[in-house]
Formats: C-alpha cells, sequence, structure tokens
C-alpha cells in the first residue's frame, strides 16, 4: 500500500520525498478527509456497540436489585438452576463454530428477534414488580433496550438487510398462567435476565466484530504519518 | 296429626326391628350405611372433600344422624383422623364434608372410610354403628407430572405467626435430598421412602414476593421449591369516624394499619355497611369512604367497617347522630377593610350549612406569630370583626375557624391573612447618648428608636446656651443612626427628633458641657456572671434625673461600639446583658448622673471580666545589672490592662543550679515536667522589676516571669538562660577601660605627629626623571625626544574648572581675557590613553590654547577629540605600535597617580594642543563629548610626538595625527 514508507533510511531525503508523495497519493482514500461521501454503517455500528456496553453496565445494578428482591437462593453467587420452564426466552448460547458460520445478516436478526422477545418478557416483569423503585429501574431499562432494537435495526437498514417480520401467532406474551407456580415464575425471572446478560455480551461481540468488519484502512496511513515525524 | 306421628313411630320402630333382626340373623350390611363415598382433593386449600348418599333411607323424611370419618395415610392401617360428623339427612340427600390435611395432600395417598347410626330423638334405641364402607383412596400424586422432585404445598398464604408443614416428593428416591428455607438448610421427618415432611413453625413475613423454600438432590442439578407468602395479620381499623360538612355527604376515615402487600394477595378490602338502611358500599380507598345521606332525612347511622383478605375479616362500628358530626368548611375570602394605624375590619365568608344555620367562627390576631387577640363571632354567611388596639405600622396576621352553632363537633381549617397597619407620628422621643471623642467635645448623638413607622430621617438642633440665639440645625437621613458634630468649649443642648412620613416624634434632649468633664472619678470592678455584668453604683446626692451606663461592646483593642443603657432616678444597680461578651475580654463601664438640665456627669468608672482566664503570653522581660551574684529583672512595658483577667502579680520563677538550695524569700515548687524550680511571688501588679541576688558566680541560671491571675498564671514554657559573671570580672574591667583609654589617646597623638612630620621634613614630589615614559623614548632613540622643562615652556594660560572658587582661575603670560579675543570657548585634550577614560565627566586640568582655530575650540571644552576615521594610519609616525604605547601610557599614567596625594588622585594631566591643520573643519569631532570637570593644575608634562594616545579604535588615528602636530608646537 505505501511502497515508500517502511524502507527510507534516516537521513535519506529521497525516502522522505518518496514517502511524502505516497501519502499524499493516499490522502483522498481517508474517509475522515473524504467529506463529501457517505459515513456508511461504521457510526451506527460503533453506536450501537456503545449502547450495547451501557445496558450492560445497566443490567447489572438492575440484576442486583431484582435479584434481592427475588430472595435466596436467586440472589447468591453461585445459584445455577436448571432451566425448567424457561423454555420460550431466546437463548444466547451456541456452538461456537455454528456462532462463526453465520453472517453478518443471521447475526443482526438473530440479535433483534431475541431483543424483541426478551424486551416483551421485561415488560411483564415490570408489570408485576411490587416496589415502585423496581418498576421505575426496569421501565428505564426497557427503554433503553427499546433504544437498542432500534438502533439494531438502524445497522441492519444501512448495511440493506430486511427486519424480520414476527410470525402471526408466535408473539411471546407475558402469561403467568395458574399451572406455573409462583418459584417457577421466580426461576423464568432469573433466566430471563441471565438470557439478557448472555446476549449484551454477545451482541457486543457481534457488533465490535462487525465494528472491525466495517472499519476504513484510515489507521494504516496515520501510523506511517507518525512513523516518519511529520 | 298427632295419631299419625304415632303410627309413623310405630312403624319406623317395626322397620329397625326388623332390620336388626335381619342383620343378626343375616349378617348383611344396614342399609344405612353410607353409600356412593367419593373422595376428590382441592389442592388450592389442602382438602379433601367428601360426597356421599344414605340410599337406604327411602320415604323417610328426615333423621339425624351420626357420620364417623376414618382418615388414613399412606396405608389403611395407619388412621390419622377419626371424627364424627353430625347432621340431618334426607332421603338421597348428597353428603358433604370436608378435611384440611397438615401435611400437602400431593406428599401422600389418604384413604378415607365412614360409617354411620342414627341419632334421632325419636328412636329409642339407636345406638349402634353401621357397617363401615369401603375405603377411598385420594391420592394426589397421580396428578403430578415427570418432574424428579415436587414440594408442595405450593404458592401457599398464611398469615404470620401460623405453622406450615412442607413436603416433598422425590422419584429418584435418593437420600442426598437437602431443603432450605431462604437459603437456610431445614431437617424434617422422613414419612416414606420418598416424601419427607418439614414443619415450618410461626412463620414470618420476610418479603412480598414471598418466602422461598427449595429442595435440591446435592450435585444433581435437580431442584424443585415453592414460594410461601406469609400475610401480617389483618389489623382491626383504628380510629373510625363519621362527619359531614354539609348535611348532605358523609366522610368516614379510619387509620388502616400496615398492609403485607404481597403479590400473591390483593390489598385487604373495605366495606360499609349502615344498618338502619341496611346499605353498604364498597370503599375505593384504603382510608375513607364516602357515604351520601338520603334525602328521607335520616339522622341517626350506625356503621359498620368491615376489613377482609383472603384469610381473615375484622369489623368496627359507630353509631351517632348526623347534626353532632358537623365539621365546617373552611371559611374563604377572609380580607381586612378599612386599615388605619390603631384599627383594622375584618370581614370573610363562610359555606352554608343546611338552612338557617349558624356558625361560631373564632378570630385569632396575631403578632410575630403569638395570639395577642381572639373573639368569637356568630354568622350565618357573612362574618365581619373590628380589630382595635393595633400597633401602628406593624404586620398582623388574621386567622379564622368556624364550628357548627347546634352541636360543636370540630373546628374547621384556619384561614389567615397578612396586614400591616398604617404609620403614625413615633410617639417615642428617640434614645439619644453622646460619645464624647476629645476634650474639646466632639459630641456623636446616637439613637435608637422604636417608631410608629418607617423612621426616614433625625433631625438634630444643637442650641449654643451660651449664646442663645445661635442654633444649628441639621437633617440626617436614615437609617444612620450618629452622627458627628464640631463644638466649641461652649454648653450645647442638643434635641433630636424622628420623623416618618406621618410626622416627627417627642424630642430627645441632651446637653453637652463645655467642661471635658474628664474629672477622676471611683475606679471600681464589676463582676460578671453568665447573666451579665451587674454594675452598681452610689446614688448621687443631687437632683439626679437618672443614670446612663455605658460601655464598649468589643475587645479594647477594637473600635468602639459605643452601648449605653438609660435608668431611671432612683435605681442604682443594673445588669447589662450583650451577646457580644466574651470571655477574657476586659469591658470599661462607665456610670453618669444625669441632671435635671439633661447634663451627664461621669460618676463611676468600672472594669470587670465576664469569665477571667489566665494570662496567654508573658511578659517581655529584660535583663539588666548583671553581675557575678545578681541580676535585675524588668518588664516595665508590660500592659495589665489588656490581659484576659485582673493582674494579681506575678510568679518569678528560677530554675538553680544543681544541687543548690532556693534562697528563703524563694519558695520550692515542682514544675510540670517534674524539674525543681524556685518560685518568688510578686503580689503587687504594679511591680514591674525583680533582682535576683544571692547568686553563684559564673553559674548557669534559667529564669521566667509570668503573671497570674485569679484562674491560674502564664505559660511556663520559654525559660530564658543567664550566667552570672566571673567575681572578680567587674574588678579587672575597672582597671582595664582606663588603660585601653590612655593608650588610645597616645596613639591618636602619635598620628596626628607624625602627619606633620612628614609634610615638613619630606614632602612627596614626582620626579619626572623617574617616568617610565622616559624608559619608552630612549627605547626609541628619538634625538628629538627630550623632557619638557616647566620653565622652557611658556605657557598661555591655565585655566582650572569646576573649582567653586573663582579665585583659582588663572590666566597666565599673555593669555588675553575671554571677551578680548575670538576664541570664548577654550579646547582641552586628555592626556589619558583610552576613550573609555575619556568619556566620563570626570576632574582634569585644563591647558587652554587660543591658537587653536574656532571650529576646534568650539567643540573641545575641556574634553578630548573623538578623531574622525579620514585620518590615513601612516601618519603615526614611528609610533608603529598603539598598543604598546597605550600600555606604556598607562602604566605612566598609574605611577604618576601612585605618585601624587590621596586626596589629588582624581587629577588628570592635560596638554596644551594645537591642531595641526587649522581651519581644517573635515577633521573635526562631529560629535564632541561633554566637557569634564576640572580640578586643580598640579604638573605638565610635555608629551613627544608619537608618543600620544592612541585609543584601540579606528577613531584613535586622527587623534595621534593631532597630538603629532601639537608637540612641535610646544617645542
Amino acid at each position: 500500500m505505501l511502497p515508500a514508507a517502511g524502507e527510507p533510511a534516516a537521513g535519506d531525503s529521497w525516502g522522505m520525498l518518496a514517502c511524502l508523495c505516497t501519502v499524499l497519493w493516499h490522502l483522498p482514500a481517508v474517509p475522515a478527509l473524504n467529506r463529501t461521501g457517505d459515513p456508511g454503517p461504521g457510526p451506527s455500528i460503533q453506536k450501537t456497540y456503545d449502547l450495547t456496553r451501557y445496558l450492560e453496565h445497566q443490567l447489572r445494578s438492575l440484576a442486583g436489585t431484582y435479584l434481592n428482591y427475588l430472595g435466596p437462593p436467586f440472589n447468591e453467587p453461585d445459584f445455577n438452576p436448571p432451566r425448567l420452564g424457561a423454555e420460550t426466552l431466546p437463548r444466547a448460547t451456541v456452538d461456537l463454530e455454528v456462532w462463526r458460520s453465520l453472517n453478518d445478516r443471521l447475526r443482526l436478526t438473530q440479535n433483534y428477534e431475541a431483543y424483541s422477545h426478551l424486551l416483551c418478557y421485561l415488560r411483564g416483569l415490570n408489570r408485576q414488580a411490587a416496589t415502585a423503585e423496581l418498576r421505575r429501574s426496569l421501565a428505564h431499562f426497557c427503554t433503553s433496550l427499546q433504544g437498542l432494537l432500534g438502533s439494531i435495526a438502524g445497522v441492519m437498514a444501512a448495511l440493506g438487510y430486511p427486519l424480520p417480520q414476527p410470525l402471526p401467532g408466535t408473539e411471546p406474551t407475558w402469561t403467568p398462567g395458574p399451572a406455573h407456580s409462583d418459584f417457577l415464575q421466580k426461576m423464568d425471572d432469573f433466566w430471563l435476565l441471565k438470557e439478557l446478560q448472555t446476549w449484551l455480551w454477545r451482541s457486543a461481540k457481534d457488533f465490535n466484530r462487525l465494528k472491525k468488519k466495517m472499519q476504513p484502512p484510515a489507521a494504516a496511513v496515520t501510523l506511517h504519518l507518525e512513523a516518519h515525524g511529520f | 296429626m298427632a295419631l299419625f306421628a304415632v303410627f309413623q313411630t310405630t312403624f319406623l320402630l317395626a322397620l329397625l326391628s326388623l332390620r336388626t333382626y335381619e342383620s343378626e340373623v343375616l349378617s348383611e350390611p344396614l342399609p344405612l350405611t353410607p353409600e356412593s363415598l367419593k373422595v376428590s382433593v382441592n389442592s388450592t386449600c389442602q382438602c379433601l372433600h367428601l360426597q356421599w348418599t344414605v340410599h337406604s333411607l327411602a320415604y323417610h323424611q328426615e333423621l339425624k344422624m351420626v357420620f364417623q370419618i376414618q382418615i388414613s395415610r399412606f396405608k389403611t392401617s395407619n388412621v390419622i383422623w377419626v371424627e364424627n360428623y353430625s347432621t340431618t339427612v334426607k332421603r338421597n340427600q348428597v353428603l358433604h364434608w370436608s378435611w384440611e390435611s397438615e401435611l400437602p395432600l400431593e406428599c401422600a395417598a389418604h384413604f378415607i372410610r365412614m360409617r354411620s347410626m342414627v341419632d334421632d330423638a325419636r328412636i329409642p334405641k339407636p345406638g349402634f354403628w353401621s357397617n363401615w364402607s369401603s375405603w377411598e383412596e385420594a391420592d394426589a400424586q397421580n396428578m403430578l407430572g415427570h418432574d424428579p422432585l415436587f414440594v408442595f404445598p405450593k404458592d401457599k398464604l398464611v398469615e404470620e405467626g401460623s405453622n406450615v408443614t412442607i413436603c416433598y416428593v422425590s422419584r429418584i428416591h435418593q437420600d442426598n435430598i437437602s431443603c432450605y428455607l431462604e437459603g437456610v438448610q431445614i431437617y424434617g421427618e422422613q414419612l416414606d421412602r420418598s416424601v419427607s415432611a418439614f414443619e415450618l413453625k410461626n412463620v414470618s413475613f420476610i418479603r412480598e414476593k414471598g418466602t422461598n423454600v427449595f429442595c435440591k438432590v446435592d450435585q444433581g442439578g435437580v431442584l424443585g421449591g415453592i414460594v410461601l407468602f406469609v400475610s401480617k395479620v389483618l389489623e382491626e381499623p383504628k380510629d373510625f369516624s363519621c362527619e359531614t360538612q354539609d348535611l348532605k355527604t358523609l366522610t368516614c376515615t379510619w387509620d388502616p394499619g400496615s398492609d403485607t402487600g404481597l403479590t400473591k394477595q390483593p390489598s385487604q378490602s373495605y366495606t360499609l355497611f349502615e344498618s338502619f338502611s341496611g346499605k353498604k358500599t364498597l370503599c375505593k380507598h384504603r382510608n375513607w369512604c364516602d357515604w351520601q345521606v338520603a334525602q328521607d332525612s335520616q339522622e341517626t347511622f350506625n356503621f359498620t367497617l368491615l376489613a377482609e383478605n383472603y384469610l381473615r375479616k375484622r369489623s368496627v362500628s359507630i353509631l351517632f347522630n348526623l347534626t353532632q358530626r358537623v365539621h365546617p368548611m373552611t371559611p374563604y375570602n377572609l380580607l381586612p377593610k378599612n386599615v388605619g394605624a390603631t384599627k383594622a375590619t375584618m370581614t370573610w365568608k363562610v359555606h352554608s350549612i343546611g338552612n338557617n344555620s349558624t356558625l361560631l367562627c373564632q378570630l385569632e390576631l396575631l403578632a410575630e406569630g403569638k395570639v395577642i387577640q381572639q373573639s368569637n363571632v356568630s354568622i350565618k354567611v357573612n362574618g365581619e370583626y373590628l380589630l382595635s388596639e393595633l400597633e401602628p405600622d406593624t404586620e398582623y396576621v388574621a386567622r379564622v375557624r368556624c364550628a357548627y352553632t347546634n352541636h360543636f363537633w370540630k373546628w374547621s381549617e384556619l384561614i389567615s391573612q397578612k396586614f400591616n397597619t398604617a404609620e403614625a407620628a413615633p410617639s417615642e422621643a428617640p434614645d439619644v447618648w453622646r460619645n464624647l471623642k476629645l476634650v474639646s467635645g466632639h459630641p456623636t448623638p446616637l439613637s435608637k428608636v422604636h417608631a410608629n413607622g418607617k423612621i426616614l430621617f433625625y433631625n438634630v438642633i444643637v442650641e449654643n446656651l451660651d449664646k442663645p440665639s445661635r442654633f444649628e440645625v441639621l437633617s440626617i437621613p436614615a437609617p444612620a443612626s450618629s452622627t458627628e458634630l464640631t463644638l466649641d468649649q461652649c454648653s450645647y443642648q442638643i434635641h433630636v427628633t424622628a420623623h416618618n412620613s406621618v410626622g416627627p416624634s417627642p424630642a430627645s434632649v441632651i446637653v453637652v458641657s463645655g467642661d471635658p468633664g474628664n474629672e477622676e472619678v471611683e475606679k471600681g470592678r464589676v463582676n460578671g456572671t453568665e447573666d451579665g455584668f451587674s454594675v452598681s453604683w452610689k446614688p448621687q446626692s443631687g437632683d439626679a434625673t437618672g443614670y446612663v451606663v455605658e460601655w464598649c461592646d468589643g475587645p479594647q483593642d477594637l473600635p468602639c461600639v459605643l452601648q449605653w443603657k438609660n435608668l431611671g432616678p432612683n435605681t442604682t444597680s443594673t445588669v447589662i446583658r450583650s451577646g457580644a461578651f466574651r470571655p477574657g475580654v476586659r469591658y470599661n463601664f462607665r456610670i453618669y448622673g444625669i441632671s435635671t438640665r439633661r447634663m451627664a456627669h461621669l460618676l463611676e468608672k468600672k472594669a470587670g471580666y465576664l469569665e477571667e482566664l489566665a494570662p496567654s503570653d508573658n511578659p517581655q522581660v529584660v535583663m539588666s545589672k548583671l553581675t557575678s551574684r545578681s541580676f535585675t529583672l524588668s518588664w516595665k512595658d508590660y500592659s495589665t490592662e489588656s490581659q484576659p483577667g485582673f493582674i494579681q502579680g506575678y510568679h518569678v520563677y528560677l530554675k538553680p543550679k544543681a544541687g543548690e538550695q532556693c534562697h528563703p524569700a524563694f519558695e520550692k515548687t515542682v514544675l510540670p515536667e517534674d524539674s525543681v524550680c524556685c518560685k518568688y511571688t510578686i503580689d503587687n501588679p504594679e511591680q514591674k522589676t525583680f533582682v535576683v541576688e544571692n547568686l553563684q558566680p559564673e553559674s548557669v541560671y534559667e529564669f521566667i516571669v509570668t503573671p497570674y491571675t485569679s484562674v491560674g498564671e502564664g505559660p511556663l514554657d520559654a525559660f530564658t538562660k543567664v550566667t552570672t559573671l566571673d567575681e572578680y570580672s567587674h574588678t579587672l574591667i575597672h582597671i582595664i577601660l582606663p588603660m585601653i583609654f590612655c593608650i588610645l589617646i597616645v596613639m591618636i597623638i602619635c598620628y596626628l605627629k607624625s602627619q606633620w612630620l612628614k609634610e615638613k621634613c619630606y614632602p612627596d614630589s614626582p620626579n619626572p626623571y623617574k617616568s617610565s615614559v622616559l624608559s619608552l623614548i630612549k627605547s626609541k632613540e628619538n634625538p628629538h625626544l627630550t623632557i619638557m622643562y616647566v620653565n622652557d615652556c611658556v605657557p598661555d594660560a591655565i585655566e582650572v574648572i569646576n573649582k567653586p572658587e573663582g579665585s583659582k582661575i588663572q590666566f597666565l603670560g599673555t593669555r588675553k581675557s575671554p571677551t578680548e579675543t575670538e576664541f570664548t570657548k577654550p579646547a582641552y585634550l586628555y592626556l589619558l590613553p583610552t576613550e573609555k577614560n575619556y568619556s566620563g565627566p570626570g576632574p582634569c586640568i585644563c591647558f587652554e590654547n587660543f591658537t587653536y582655530n574656532q571650529a576646534a575650540s568650539d567643540f573641545a571644552s575641556c574634553g578630548h577629540f573623538p578623531v574622525t576615521p579620514q585620518a590615513p594610519r601612516h601618519q603615526l609616525g614611528p609610533l608603529t605600535s598603539p598598543e604598546n604605547l597605550l600600555k606604556a601610557l598607562e602604566q605612566n599614567y598609574m605611577n604618576s597617580l601612585g605618585e601624587i596625594p590621596a586626596g589629588e588622585a582624581n587629577l588628570n594631566y592635560v596638554s596644551q594642543l594645537a591642531s595641526p591643520t587649522s581651519g581644517d573643519k573635515d577633521s573635526l569631532p562631529t560629535n564632541p563629548p561633554e566637557p569634564a570637570l576640572c580640578s586643580e593644575y598640579k604638573m605638565q608634562t610635555a608629551i613627544p610626538l608619537g608618543l600620544a594616545s592612541a585609543p584601540p579604535s579606528e577613531n584613535s588615528s586622527l587623534s595621534s595625527t593631532t597630538l603629532l602636530g601639537q608637540g612641535e608646537h610646544c617645542r
């Protein structure tokens, strides 16, 4: 990319000149300097990534409060119950090979669908909460999660992917039926928070990967500029 | 009818006899055995529900029977419950009975059977049981799914304090199942191979989301649990009462107590029943409920408030008459009307209650938050009341509340309104006092006025009593409360009036005497207490009209904030209080008597402390008169007035030499740091010197002087060391000092004599033959060079400049007066070699040569010629090396300096020189320096051509040339 940049010895004025010429030749390719062009999906991916990290942080605080509200053993750090009755929750865990084999569109679609479901369950959680403070925290988190959904939709639109359409009749509903005992309900709540946490972690990875993939090669030029002390 | 009854009884008995006979003979079951027994399980209430019929009871109308019910658990032989259930039975009637199990029914199979017995009074000997029905099994385990572990009861709601039995059913038949209540392991009883039960006693409320109980197979990943909802016991509503504001609507209120707020159970509901009307309403709120009074003018009400939740019901009742529960609404439109300086009318309105009812209203008037007036007014709709005896220009708050007149139940809420009364002329004379700043009299009237309005200004009329016609009127705008007047030695009467928007106040009069009034008066002390200073004085024998106590609020070293207190003629004591008084500060009080002429006479002076403190500093002690056995201590500058307490005296501490005893006048004492010290007490605070005697010669002593007050003494921190003198040193001093004096006298005389001898016998004279210039000249072997004798050279003139004595300026030989010649300005040249030396204006000797042309003489005035660069270097002649010449000249010059007396060392030798190119204006310096100041002539030496100064700059070339010409001229 920069044939003259790596070779010139110190004091070699011809080398320096060649390097300068090369840099000038490549300057129009630097997106930061190319003000007239479309910024592309990069900024929106970055924003989505940032929002994911923020939600991770927010969830840590919310989960602590909510699990205390459920009481022991749900708030115990090593509590790892079997996944009873929480099958309807979208699973974030996936085999690494499978995950690698997914393309960007599939990944984004899975993220979008998962958060759509999780948001619905979370709103049900909010309706059931007994304390006003907890309801406020949950409502705030729901708003943030809604923002993340919008952000993912924005990234998908920027990349030209269509939004997944929910199949009729598969809308997730929050119906704590009479057969569902309160203990199992608490287990579901626990798993909801746990899946949310795993999904956010996975999304952060997905968006970081996507961000790197979409990143233009501007950093290399900058590095050379610094290396030659311009 | 009676006949029918007898017939019926006879038939029954006959039938029963027949049945008995049959049972005994045929061993057949009795026809009254319960039949069609069905058992069902209700998991919600953990109940077994039984239903059965007695088919054999045909054609009988009713029969009272007893059913004995047996319940077994796990197996039929394990009977856990037997109960007799009595009821009246009809033919084909389905009977019901329920039993609540402590152990959750899902955990164990239950078996039920029953038998019956006629227990009817109409049958004489009915007392035998029927056969047992067959065992019926109630097994809820069949309804369970395929999970490996179940915990029961699911989501049970219990009251706080109750006992709950929990069980689990394991399908994996493992022993390592442990159960936890809120994370804490619990231990129970194994009922079966796969069933264990745990009894929780006296359960308590933990959280709204329920108490968690769960069981798990250790390291098996199998988990089952339940949530136990513990509700607080429903409280009885407290403070239940009803009242009306308008006789149309009743509002009942109560205190509902605490609400558990379980997610499993809604909040308790409240229902209001009225027994007379039979109506009821479900309340929408937890603590109040509205009840519409019917139009049929019901007066008496009997209300029952029923509180209930899933577990309990509580109720409370009240009975009252409607007119005795009237709580009027808050009055409105409370407004002041016709507000004057001392009066105001308040008006307000009330909401009417029924027809022609009256309200009793209470009007309160508050000033500064306190109720000062209270009045009751009976009104129907409009209220009005005249408030009087108000203070002018004062803010008041009026407030009104009303109650039902027919039967007092409660006051309404208050309504308040602020208002301000109008201003009036000040009613009191301003409180005026003066502060005499100087002896000649500068009274400063100060005033503290409580006025009936905002004071706009003060009028001060100063009347000269000695010259009655002379008045001076001053107007001082508020809020200033003092002014300064300059008065002479006459007596003055000062009238001060305060003015607001309405008018002036009465005048306050004081008289300032021409007498400075600094007479000596009695000085005393006054004791301070927590309340202040209690100042008392002797009553004035004359006609005192009052007394004034005057003091400054701040410490003595701060500017005085003058305070005073006026007191009546019969008062001889008062307590002075001030928030500004501080402990450890001396306050001076002056007591004045006021005469009938309003003149103040100083009676007494008092000083005191609110609380005396120990001195914080020690005096600066000066030690003097140190001898071998004594020294004197003095602290004259120590002021006893500005100390934090009355100084009662001083302690002089002296640390003696090791092993030395204290002098008898001293007292031996131990200091806080455990060192032994000798202490002398001076009990006179004005004695500020002390002689420490009886000391050992050549010994080190340490001392400190510290004042003491009634509270304590000053800090004992910095001792001063002193070493006593040798015993004989003072004797030696008496001898040595005169000897040194005599030697000095002799030395001075000798010095004066030596100067005189030297000047008389061996005067210093410079010898030209010894000059170093000569050696230089000889080395060049210039035949033209020789020594110039003074006698050989005919000088034109010698002028000595810058001597104030004009007589020293001399004109020698044929020199004409400066006024007679056209060369009015003398030309001078330095012989000094460097330009640097020339430039500074220094004293020099100048030789004036009037043969110089006009141009040269114009610029050379006792200075040197800066040479022009046009002169060629070759004109230097034999002087080939200007640097060598320069060194030689410098050396010569320095030698000459060394030979002249010290007082004349700043003299310079200057030769008279002529310009070789007379009239050549080009060679003139274009920027001559300022002439140097000249001094007296000492000697001049002829300089050979070519040896003139050669400055190291290029400019020096021309200077050398001119010197050559000058040398020829001189010879």
